[in-house]
């Protein structure tokens, strides 16, 4: 909303210079965004509070100041309002309007509001238009009651506030012609069309223009909720509506009326008889009782009962002592939360009396010290902190997560932030079918934009796009990991829909390090990442191995089936690392970049750590020999360091392989791989025959086992 | 009979030595010179053939001769091994100019950053960090921290809906209210981050998804100066004990009082300039004391407990911390940007 500083001196006192006017404005929760001098003095754009709709008007935010400031405020004139006989026949025909007046006023000379009349809306950034629109203009703008004016002569037959009807159309103002309205809208209407949308805009067809001789001015109130669903459903959104949806003042519709009616009649406009009034609305007469001791020990301030009802005052409220009686002059009733207080508590209590335009947004004793607390000033009020006995520490979940990330970080990985969902064409980029494990996707209902199709049920796809767009920025090199999580459908889930995954991921494309001038680095490939499982594993202490002997379904087609291995934990596979499929890498213009993709699940990493004991090393050297075995392709590495530690005596300290050679033999590929293998020295030492035989002895069970897969000793 | 020419014998010495350069040189002196097979040890042994009465004499001359040559020995020895050492270093000279070789480390999300930081604040006060759900129920979104149904705040939250009438969370606020309803021992001290959805059109400050940290301490006897005090501190240890703040109401349907803070333009420090839009002033923190109906709602009695609840806004704290303007450019993969994030534009 766009207020001018020199209109709102009109209605209270306020400092001489703009700094500090803005900061008493700030100070009182109309927070000025934006100030911009102009030929009517600097006009400012203040952001209201989201629950004050009388907040929306000059006298609004003029009560709010007079609360912090204790100034009086100063309203414009309002012509005298008498009720009788209506100008005009009207059935209200829906609870949702409470109140309706039309007032008669018929135009007897040609004049213009006077520049000052009009300021409030040049400031507010609209035009002038007409006479009788401007007023209805002001009196929303000046005391937050819209009202509007219709052309008496264009109306045929009565006018009902009524629910709109099926199959139903509307011409709102400023639209190119007229738009189906859904069912079940307030509007107001004549035998042969809809007049307006209720609190939301008129309509073309029964406008006021130049020609317009008379009109029947409409104040009225409206149910909040029905004038917001209107507003949304029409996607109409004016001042009018943010005024109603906020929830009006009931007992102000003729001072509205009233401000109109004084505005035209001194712009040539004469009213013709009375103003008629329909519907039926009661102050409710909301009493909250005040606890002044409890609201002082609250706002650690020394609050009496004289000083809150003095802040209360300013603000509108109407404030009574609870103590001698409850019955006031006034015929005050107590509320039932101050029968029950002592007559002690009772001493201190005020019983405060809300005023209709805070009808809306006061119902508890908080509310009302939150006012307390504005009117002595946020800033004003003491500041400390609770008692607090010890700090936390970091939890588990924490403690694992971060020392995870220093196996990652060590590595030079990045961790980058991706959505919580995809569009569908990220799905189809995966070729991810019916009947593939990560086809089901929870999908949004509402989504403004197509990329927020499907909530992730697998990082994968963002992984493998986060490389192609490094690729298409000409950077190849990625290390990239994000502890993310995905939402993977079940109807057996507690929600009815999905479960909630977390994971950490990782890819990398490129090599394992940054480019330096000297150093040799190895391709980013799925040695590169068994090898930071293995210290993921010793980081967190936790057993994890990989496998290929059951490889997990969802990465089918997404991981090359000969470059990739399950990560299992305690006999469960908890992830899988592997290379991008082909297809995969295909169908995002990777070329011949080959990344290489890590999955785990973080609540697997959350798993109690293993306790790893400290064994003393020998004092004498391990016995070393090496043995250099031919596998095939197909034959693992781990299979044949399983036989070799199966078959060894209880001194065989383990197997390593410490060089791989590829190359092909008959021209058939294999790898000559060549295991370190240690072994304990003894208490008495141990000689070079017993390690050889034993050497011997293992080299004979590898040939027995994993010969006939054509595995045999490299000469 | 012949005396030993010791002139001579010293003669060849400095000979020899002022030909030797290297420490080995000036050791194989050494030997050739003073060793068993040296002059003068042959001189020495040749002392019997000196008559008696000469022999000390030259003995005594021998004898000087050779600590002379010991002497002259040590002293080129060490200026040998200094010159050796000289050249050594010289040719073992290296660019260092050169950038480093060592493993390049990785770095976390600026978001992740500030989240950890944050709860390393939150943590001093006794907050614990607690997780939940992303996709959620509208009462524990809406309805559970007073906001019914058609109610204005909704349109503040435009919402991603999902089947079975669910929704992606909005906010982090829902951990708070998951957390009031499964707990009833005091005091409640918790912190929930992590990302919050908005179905809105991404821009260059607009983003369908982004993150927020939220903290929530439910006790007896919290008042309004305790919730001052606590974003107070929040503020000052994340920003610096001399930066500006100011206190300001704001309206949260979940709190009453309702609270804002501001801190005051890093580069005008509160007096306005382009980077504030002259407001000289920068939100940073929502909170407020918890609502009676959020209270009501999970079976406490807000006449007995009291409540304090903020919120961060993590992505917006780390774009301003990283210096970027742009805030979607904090969740860009392209690693280039990440790198910068954190390195600089080096």
């Amino acid at each position: 909303m766009k207020i001018g500083a020199d209109v709102l001196r009109r209605y209270i006192q306020l400092p001489e210079t703009l700094p500090e006017l803005r900061d008493l404005l700030d100070d009182v929760g109309v927070e000025v965004k934006r100030v911009e001098p102009s030929d009517y003095g600097p006009i400012l754009s203040v952001e209201l509070l989201a629950n004050r709709g009388d907040h929306y008007c000059y006298e609004g935010i003029a009560r709010e100041i007079a609360g912090r400031t204790g100034d009086g405020v100063i309203l414009p004139p309002v012509a005298s309002v008498e009720t009788g006989e209506s100008p005009y026949s009207v059935e209200i025909q829906t609870e949702l309007c409470s109140l309706f007046s039309f007032t008669m006023l018929e135009r007897t000379s040609e004049q213009s509001l006077s520049r000052d009349e009009a300021l409030p809306l040049q400031c507010a950034g609209l035009g002038s238009v007409l006479p009788a629109v401007d007023a209805t203009n002001l009196a929303s703008i000046e005391l937050g009651q819209p009202t509007h004016a219709f052309d008496a002569d264009k109306l045929k037959g009565p006018v009902r506030v009524r629910l709109s009807r099926a199959g139903e159309s509307a011409w709102p103002l400023f639209t190119e012609g007229p738009v189906p309205i859904e069912e079940g809208l307030m509007v107001i209407a004549d035998d042969e069309k809809i007049l307006a949308i209720a609190g939301v805009i008129g309509c073309e067809e029964s406008k006021t223009t130049e020609e317009t001789t008379r009109i029947l001015l409409e104040a009225a109130a409206f149910d909040p909720v029905a004038v917001r669903k209107a507003s949304r459903k029409m996607g109409i959104h004016t001042d009018a509506s943010a005024r109603f949806e906020r929830g009006s003042d009931f007992s102000r519709v003729l001072v509205g009326a009233g401000r109109v009616v004084h505005l035209l009649e001194r712009a040539g406009w004469e009213r013709r008889g009375p103003t008629g009034m329909f519907g039926d609305w009661n102050d409710p007469n909301r009493i909250i009782a005040l606890d002044v001791v409890a609201a002082a020990a609250f706002l650690e301030h020394p609050l009496t009962e004289a000083e809150a009802r003095d802040r209360l005052v300013r603000y509108g409220f109407a404030v009574s002592p609870a103590w001698p009686d409850w019955q006031t002059s006034e015929g005050w009733a107590a509320p039932p939360s101050a029968t029950k207080t002592s007559k002690d508590r009772l001493r201190h209590t005020l019983l405060v009396r809300v005023p209709p335009a805070r009808l809306w947004d006061v119902e508890f004793q908080a509310d009302l010290v939150e006012d307390l607390a504005k009117s002595i000033g946020y800033n004003d009020s003491p500041t400390r902190l609770p008692p607090v006995e010890m700090g936390e520490v970091p939890s588990h979940r924490e403690a694992v997560r971060a020392r995870a990330e220093e196996v990652l970080l060590g590595n030079g990985f990045y961790e980058v932030i991706t959505n919580g969902f995809h569009g569908r064409d990220l799905r189809d980029k995966l070729e991810v079918h019916p009947g593939h494990s990560l086809y089901e996707h929870v999908e949004t209902a509402n989504a403004l934009e197509r990329a927020y199709s499907l909530l992730k049920n697998s990082p994968v796809g963002q992984a493998v796009e986060a490389v192609a767009a490094n690729q298409r920025r000409q950077q190849q090199e990625v290390r990239a990991y994000e502890w993310t999580r995905v939402f993977l459908p079940d109807a057996d889930a507690r929600n009815g829909l999905c479960r909630e995954r977390h994971v950490l991921w990782a890819i990398a494309s490129g090599h394992d390090a940054d480019p330096t001038w000297a150093k040799s680095r190895r391709p980013a490939d799925a040695h590169f990442f068994a090898g930071l499982v293995a210290e993921l594993g010793a980081e967190l202490k936790l057993p994890l191995t990989l496998s290929t002997t059951s490889v997990d379904a969802q990465f089918d087609g997404l991981l090359h089936p000969g470059r990739r291995a399950d990560i299992v934990l305690d006999r469960r596979v908890v992830g899988a690392i592997g290379e991008i499929h082909p297809g995969v890498r295909k169908r995002f213009k990777l070329g011949k970049t080959r990344p290489v993709y890590l999955e785990i699940d973080e609540d697997a990493l959350q798993h109690a750590p293993e306790d790893v004991p400290y064994v003393e090393p020998s004092v004498h050297h391990d016995i070393v020999r090496n043995l250099a075995f031919t596998l095939p392709s197909g034959v693992f590495s781990d299979e044949v360091g399983a036989v070799l530690a199966g078959s060894a005596p209880s001194w065989f300290q383990g197997a390593t392989v410490v060089d791989l050679y590829a190359h092909t033999e008959a021209g058939v590929a294999v790898q000559t791989l060549t295991y370190e293998l240690r072994f304990a020295p003894g208490p008495d030492g141990r000689t070079a025959e017993e390690v050889n035989a034993t050497c011997e002895h293992l080299v004979r069970v590898v040939g027995q086992r994993l010969g006939d897969r054509g595995v045999q000793l490299r000469g | 009979m012949s005396r030993p020419d010791v002139d001579a014998i010293l003669s060849a010495f400095d000979a020899a030595l002022a030909e030797a350069s290297t420490p080995d040189d000036v050791q194989e002196v050494r030997r050739l010179h003073t060793g068993k097979k040296s002059a003068v040890k042959a001189a020495l042994k040749g002392l019997r053939d000196v008559p008696p009465d000469e022999r000390p004499q030259v003995a005594q001359a021998i004898n000087e001769a050779r600590r002379v040559m010991e002497e002259r020995v040590a002293t080129a020895l060490t200026e040998a091994q200094a010159a050796a050492l000289a050249a050594e270093l010289d040719a073992e000279w290296q660019d260092l100019t050169l950038p480093g070789v060592s493993a390049t480390r990785g770095a976390r999300h600026p978001v992740t950053l500030v989240e950890r930081q944050c709860m390393e604040v939150l943590r001093r006060l006794g907050f614990t960090l607690v997780d939940g759900p992303e996709v959620e129920d509208p009462f524990y979104n809406f309805d559970a921290l007073n906001i019914p149904e058609h109610h204005p705040a909704r349109d503040m939250q435009d919402t991603f809906w999902l089947p079975n009438n669910l929704l992606l969370r909005s906010h982090t606020t829902t951990v708070q209210a998951r957390v009031l309803e499964r707990s009833s021992e005091l005091p409640i001290r918790i912190a929930s981050s992590g990302r919050v959805y908005r179905n809105e059109a991404v821009d260059a400050t607009h983003l369908a998804m982004f993150h927020q940290l939220e903290g929530l301490w439910i006790d007896r006897g919290l008042t309004f100066a305790h919730l001052k005090g606590v974003l107070a501190f929040i503020a000052r240890e994340l920003y610096g004990k001399d930066r500006r703040i100011r206190f300001k109401p704001k309206f949260y349907p979940y709190t009453e009082p309702s609270i804002g803070v501001d801190l005051a333009c890093v580069h005008c420090d509160g007096a306005g300039c382009e980077a504030c839009h002259q407001a000289g002033w920068v939100t940073i923190l929502g909170a407020g004391m918890v609502h009676p109906k959020v209270f009501t709602q999970f079976g406490f009695d807000p006449s007995e407990v009291s409540g304090i609840a903020f919120g961060l806004g993590t992505t917006r704290m780390a774009a301003q911390w990283a210096g970027v303007t742009k805030v979607n450019t904090i969740y860009e993969p392209d690693l280039r940007v990440v790198r910068r994030l954190h390195r600089g534009a080096k």
